[in-house]
């Protein structure tokens, strides 16, 4: 067998002159050595093959019958070099076209290969899961939760045979850091047990990953953290105060490198779940605030075990609880997760098949362009292809030369593509913020893409074209009765209206996110947040909260005595935040006497009796909380959104009836006293929350966060005055805790990031993929009216004015994009009309902004094509009908 | 001045093609110039030697009988041509020369 096919494989490489008697003295020493040791013979003989496997004794690259046809390729070659050359602007403007089309299309790649891959880094990353926590009432679907109650991953693993690992962790809002004089609030801190880095295997550089989180009040600091800390020196074993709460040292027993960017759930500082064993007895199965992740089985089915978490909570919570568990893949959640309470914003998938649509087009686009120009050139070439065939030439050879044309250009094209796409990469890094690469021309699946699109790109361009001008008849063409055909001006018209129609489409689009991106952000919140700053409480272990409360009264007179600071008030939430930061209840309210029980997330703020007046919010009937009744602890102001949700209209109804929260009896003392407008919290994505506001004396337990936020407004025209004076107060009253202040204007323009970033995107490749298309444009309009140069002359002669006939050739491309306009306006509106469909608060459908694309395009395409025109209207008929 | 590019490996085929005489082929060449060196030579860089040196003429080459042991193939038989000598022999005397150029000294001291 081996023998038989190192012979074949001899006979293919070898020199056929010499292949008789090498395989002669292969054979001799071959039997040879069969007779003295049969049974390492036939490797020898594949040893032997091996070493004459060198490129003296092999036949030539090219085989004889090759080499007539490899005359020809060089003549193809030197042609198609030829008429590159010849035809400099249709060259230049077909490889300007497909690099940009291609490098715009290679960039989106990149990034959504970025995006699609979140969190795939992990070796285990296929078998991970996290548990989320869906409200379930009467099967109809409520709240979805990402997350999950803190004994529900060791519960699981225990009961369910498929689940092999848990890990439970604890995002931290906030925590302030103390080591030696440096006070930092550190925003990215992440309780995990030690099974955290298991499940997900981050490498520690130093500290030993199995038990650096098995001691409570532990720390892993990633790289660039611990560097700020401690610079230099080695971490390990170095003591953290950690303030907030704790006001305890944490020991660093471990460093990792920098937690990368594609993943959902980043952070900065690991601490030992241990560290908050006593928030994690307390509330067990009545809160589910933690991210739970479990490491399945790699052969269970995940929908099996999705039927088997059905009801488990029932069981181990108690049969009234209405909440279900669900699982969802980790590797999906930076896509196609959209719950309350994600740790981050997450990505958008409905984005990411925008993008892949924008790049598809864009690269159509340009070969479009190719084919375009490449036909519309016909009437050049017939002669040429005439004169071929009547020498001799196959159809089949013509096919071969016209596509070794389209291998040129498109390889130019490709070659420019790659340096475009590099050097615009730190630009789209910025658009993007987030740094998807450094470099492009190193990474070989890049260049194995450019590659295939560039070989894609020859075929698809290059096959119409190569079809339509090898197959010209040549007595018809050689008689000089040549004419573009009628199919193929058709479809040149048809591919003009279709880049035409997505480029409108494109336009649109991009105007459309940008009108609803504006809308959001300059509609009227409910209240005026110019000039509002908002920062973090000190914060106090729950004994101290008393305490804390009186220093702030009197932190708060003091800058309100200040003319530049109008007023000063406490809230557990700054507005203008995520959705996940308010907290929220899921039993079901009913207004006793007045309203049954209905479900439904009800949103829960804590609120002094300072904070509504701050904010500008209007009490549109009750009162506002008063500091001096004892009886407010147990009163709650309401806002519209809630009584909406329970279906009163009239406010008189709600105003002094009592609420139950959830089916305790117990829960029957809250009084509502006073109903304050609608105002958006966060985004104009979601609706208005309900809320119930609390006076924030009420909730006496560690677990319920109580004043840890202020809210001031300044005095419009001396605000910055205003701030100074709040920080030298702070600086007096709380000595040193650090002082972070936000305007809240920028927080709410903060929440538009997201959207801002996918206009931003959209729009950079919608006017790369109209630059494309007017390329085409300026390279087809400019072939057509030097076509028609005799004609304009004839015109003239009869008196035409240079005005009429550049209206004669713009007749033609405006019905052109009439026929997009009728195929783009339709498209535009069902598409981003169901965009706009994702925003709790929208814009009418913008017509208006269809009819500035078409005008935007038109007038585009007018000028490309009135340039080219009127260089041949201008020119003098004596000289275009010399020849005549 | 002629050149004469000849490698030491090279230099060593050509001879063993003049030790065979009328019988230098492929196996044969292998087994002579394995059993002289003592060494293992590898066919592929002993054919390809062979194949280079007769395109450069040092070498002419007839094809000769067939038989069964080697498939029906025929051998190919390598003889020196005149320009093959001339090579051998140019590179014999710069190496004689070489030798006579050596101070005595120089070998002696080696001995010591």
């Amino acid at each position: 067998m081996i023998k038989r096919w190192t012979d074949k494989f001899f006979k293919w490489f070898c020199h056929p002159e010499y292949y008789p008697d090498l395989m002669g003295d292969l054979e001799e020493t071959y039997k040879d050595n069969l007779s003295e040791n049969p049974r390492n013979a036939k490797w020898r003989h594949l040893f032997s093959v091996i070493q004459l496997f060198r490129p003296t004794l092999m036949k030539p690259a090219f085989d004889k019958p090759l080499i007539n046809d490899n005359g020809m390729l060089k003549n193809y070659f030197k042609i198609s070099v030829r008429n590159l050359v010849k035809q400099k602007l249709y060259s230049s403007i077909n490889v300007l076209g497909l690099a940009l089309g291609l490098a715009a299309f290679l960039i989106i790649n990149e990034y959504i290969s970025f995006e699609r891959n979140y969190d795939k880094f992990f070796s285990d990353s296929k078998d991970l899961y996290r548990l989320t926590t869906d409200q379930v009432q009467d099967g109809v679907v409520g709240t979805r939760d990402a997350m999950s109650f803190s004994p529900s991953g060791a519960v699981l693993t225990n009961e369910l045979p498929e689940v092999l690992n848990y890990t439970t962790t604890f995002k931290f809002p906030e925590l302030v850091f103390r080591h030696n004089d440096q006070v930092r609030y550190e925003k990215m801190v992440v309780g995990a047990d030690s099974n955290y880095l298991r499940l997900f295997d981050y490498q520690l550089i130093r500290g030993d990953s199995k038990t650096a989180l098995e001691e409570p009040n532990s720390l892993i600091l990633t790289e660039s953290k611990a560097k700020s800390y401690f610079g230099d020196s080695n971490p390990i074993g170095q003591e953290i105060e950690v303030l907030s709460s704790f006001n305890k040292p944490f020991k660093v027993t471990g460093i990792m490198a920098d937690v990368p960017e594609n993943t959902h759930y980043k952070f900065d500082i690991l601490m030992s779940l241990k560290s908050i064993q006593n928030q994690l007895n307390t509330q067990a199965w009545s809160g589910f605030n933690y991210y739970t992740y479990l490491k399945m089985d790699p052969l269970a089915d995940p929908s099996m075990v999705q039927k088997k978490l059905d009801g488990l909570l029932q069981k181990h919570v108690g049969e009234e609880i209405n909440l279900e568990y669900n699982i969802q893949a980790v590797e999906s959640i930076h896509l196609y997760s959209d719950l309350t309470f994600e740790p981050e914003i997450h990505g958008n998938h409905q984005a990411i098949s925008f993008l892949v649509l924008i790049s598809i087009f864009v690269l159509i686009i340009a070969w479009v362009n190719y084919i375009n120009l490449s036909t519309a050139r016909a009437v050049d070439r017939a002669k040429e292809v005439g004169l071929r065939k009547v020498i001799g030439a196959h159809r089949k050879q013509l096919v071969a030369q016209f596509f070794i044309e389209s291998l040129l250009i498109n390889f130019f094209g490709a070659l420019l593509a790659i340096v475009i796409a590099e050097l615009t990469l730190p630009f789209f890094n910025s658009l993007i913020e987030k740094e998807i690469a450094h470099h492009l021309w190193n990474n070989l699946e890049f260049l194995i893409t450019v590659l295939i699109f560039f070989l894609a790109g020859t075929l698809v361009s290059g096959f119409y074209p190569a079809l339509v001008l090898s197959g010209f008849k040549p007595v018809a063409v050689l008689k000089g009765k040549f004419r573009n055909s009628k199919q193929g001006v058709l479809l040149r018209k048809g591919l003009v209206i279709f880049q035409f129609a997505v480029s409108i489409t494109l336009i649109a689009g991009t105007l459309i996110v940008g009108h609803q991106v504006k809308y959001m952000q300059s509609s009227n919140p409910g209240f005026d947040m110019n000039h509002v700053i908002g920062f973090a409480n000190p914060r106090v272990p729950g004994d101290q909260v008393d305490a804390l409360e009186e220093k702030l009264l009197l932190f708060y007179d003091d800058i309100i005595s200040h003319t530049s600071v109008k007023s000063a008030g406490s809230s557990s939430v700054i507005p203008g935040g995520g959705s996940s930061e308010i907290g929220s209840m899921s039993g079901g309210v009913k207004i006793v006497g007045v309203k049954d029980r209905m479900e439904g997330t009800i949103y829960t703020q804590f609120i002094d009796d300072r904070f509504n007046e701050t904010m500008g919010l209007q009490l549109l009937g009750g009162r506002d909380f008063n500091r001096n009744l004892i009886t407010d602890s147990s009163s709650v102001v309401v806002n519209e959104a809630f009584l909406e949700q329970l279906g009163i209209r009239n406010l008189s109804d709600a105003i002094g009836e009592y609420i139950q929260f959830g089916q305790d009896p117990e829960n029957e003392k809250f009084k509502i006293i006073g109903v304050i407008n609608n105002f958006n919290r966060t985004t104009l994505k979601n609706p208005i929350e309900p809320t119930c506001y609390f006076f924030d004396a009420w909730f006496n337990t560690r677990s319920i966060p109580r004043i840890i936020n202020s809210v001031v407004r300044l005095e419009g025209a001396s605000y910055l005055e205003g701030m100074a004076f709040v920080e030298k107060s702070w600086s007096r009253f709380f000595k040193d805790v650090p002082l972070d202040i936000v305007f809240l204007d920028e927080r709410f323009e903060r929440l538009y990031k997201e959207d801002k970033r996918f206009g931003n995107v959209f729009g950079s490749f919608s006017l790369l993929a109209i630059l494309v298309a007017l390329l085409g444009l300026f390279g087809l309009s400019s072939f057509m009216a030097i076509q028609r140069t005799k004609e304009v002359g004839v015109r003239k002669v009869l008196g035409a004015s240079m005005g009429q006939i550049v209206l004669i050739f713009y007749r033609d491309f405006l019905a052109l994009i009439g026929i997009s306009a009728a195929i783009g306006f339709p498209t535009v509106y069902l598409v981003m009309n169901q965009w706009l469909d994702g925003y709790a608060y929208r814009v009418d459908f913008p017509w208006w902004l269809l009819v500035i694309a078409g005008l935007s395009i038109s007038l585009f395409a007018l000028i490309t094509v009135g340039y080219q025109t009127s260089k041949v209207a201008s020119l003098d008929p004596s000289k275009t009908l010399k020849y005549e | 001045m002629k050149k004469f590019q000849l490698g030491e490996f090279e230099e060593i085929v050509l001879l063993t093609v003049g030790v065979l005489y009328d019988e230098a082929y492929g196996v044969a060449l292998k087994q002579e110039i394995e059993n002289r060196l003592d060494r293992k030579v590898s066919v592929g860089a002993m054919q390809s030697a062979l194949r280079r040196m007769e395109k450069k003429g040092y070498l002419a080459s007839r094809l000769g009988e067939v038989n069964k042991k080697r498939g029906g193939k025929p051998k190919r038989y390598f003889t020196i041509t005149s320009f093959g000598k001339q090579a051998l022999e140019h590179s014999k005397d710069v190496r004689t020369d070489l030798w006579n150029s050596i101070p005595e000294v120089a070998l002696e001291l080696k001995i010591i």
